[in-house]
């Protein structure tokens, strides 16, 4: 269980950091692609500063918790950012989905150019990149097993 | 986890700060560096209408006979230089020209805007486009005819 946490840990930090990479070179097109969600504006009542907050800051958490997850420190933590910005994805995809808005680029990996639909596919994947970061986190961390191993040796 | 959201927001406003390829955070970010472009919200674009102001759709041709601005004429983004070829008489005779596309997310009216001016026409958008055109409940019409 724990090699197998280990390797979703690290496959899940370089998803993150991969996705990361082209939104934090191209702010200006990641917030074009956060508009065409029409989940936090750009509005009358809220106008832009959401939608751009969002394209200049999520690129870096992503960013920073893939690395954390990679590197292995505060894993535990990271996994927790990672599941709740994969829910907040999921969150958006399904609301774009279910309001009929057709997002061409999910702004999953690009931001420039063709990429992947916001649709059922990138929910199931959404999905099973969740799963992977609760599991991650399930994991017992290593601290506590050497407590666990420590509880169960024979005192002497 | 806290941390880790602090760092990441603070990495993302320091980087959009000194980067150069930052964006003003409260400006529509398909506006670009030194675009001169004029945006005028739904009220003062339905002044402007009431004023004679000629409207421009820049949204595809099925969109704009589904419903448009009354009076607007249809110069889709992804057939400008046919449409522009069509209406270029009108065009430069008229100094009071309001673009506008479907809103929000999209890009088309800013495009037409930024291209007529390439070409000497002087052109506002409609901030937020259509939905908020439909929105304000101003009038709308239907079909192929202005």
């Amino acid at each position: 269980m724990k090699a197998l946490s280990l390797i979703l840990a690290v496959a899940l930090g370089a998803i993150f950091v991969y996705a990361s990479v082209e939104k934090i070179a191209d702010p200006r097109a990641f917030a074009r692609i956060v508009y065409h969600y029409q989940a936090i504006g750009p509005s009358a009542r809220l106008g832009f500063a959401p939608a751009n907050a969002v394209a200049v800051m999520l690129p870096w958490i992503e960013a920073l918790t893939g690395t954390l997850l990679i590197v292995g420190l505060w894993r535990r933590e990271a996994a927790v950012v990672s599941a709740l910005l994969l829910v907040a994805f999921l969150a958006a995809a399904g609301s774009a989905l279910a309001r009929g808005i057709d997002v061409e680029n999910c702004g999953c990996f690009t931001v420039g150019g063709e990429g992947r639909r916001a649709g059922w596919r990138l929910l199931a994947e959404d999905s099973a990149m969740l799963a992977a970061a609760l599991f991650v986190l399930a994991a017992p961390a290593r601290g506590r097993l050497r407590d666990r191993a420590a509880a169960a040796a024979p005192a002497r | 986890m806290a941390a880790i959201m602090a760092a990441g927001i603070a990495a993302g406003l320091v980087w959009n700060a000194v980067s150069g390829r930052g964006l003003a955070l409260r400006a529509n970010a398909f506006l670009r560096e030194g675009d001169a472009i004029e945006e005028i919200p739904a009220p003062e674009a339905k002044r402007r209408l009431d004023r004679g102001a000629l409207f421009l759709d820049a949204r595809p041709a099925e969109f704009y006979q589904l419903g448009h601005i009354p009076g607007a004429l249809s110069l889709p983004e992804d057939d400008f230089g046919r449409a522009y070829a069509r209406l270029e008489g009108p065009l430069h005779s008229r100094f009071d020209i309001v673009v506008y596309c479907s809103g929000f997310g999209c890009e088309a009216s800013h495009l037409v805007a930024r291209r007529l001016r390439e070409k000497g026409v002087a052109a506002a958008v409609l901030l937020d486009g259509w939905p908020a055109w439909t929105g304000a409940g101003y009038p709308t019409r239907t079909g192929a005819q202005p």
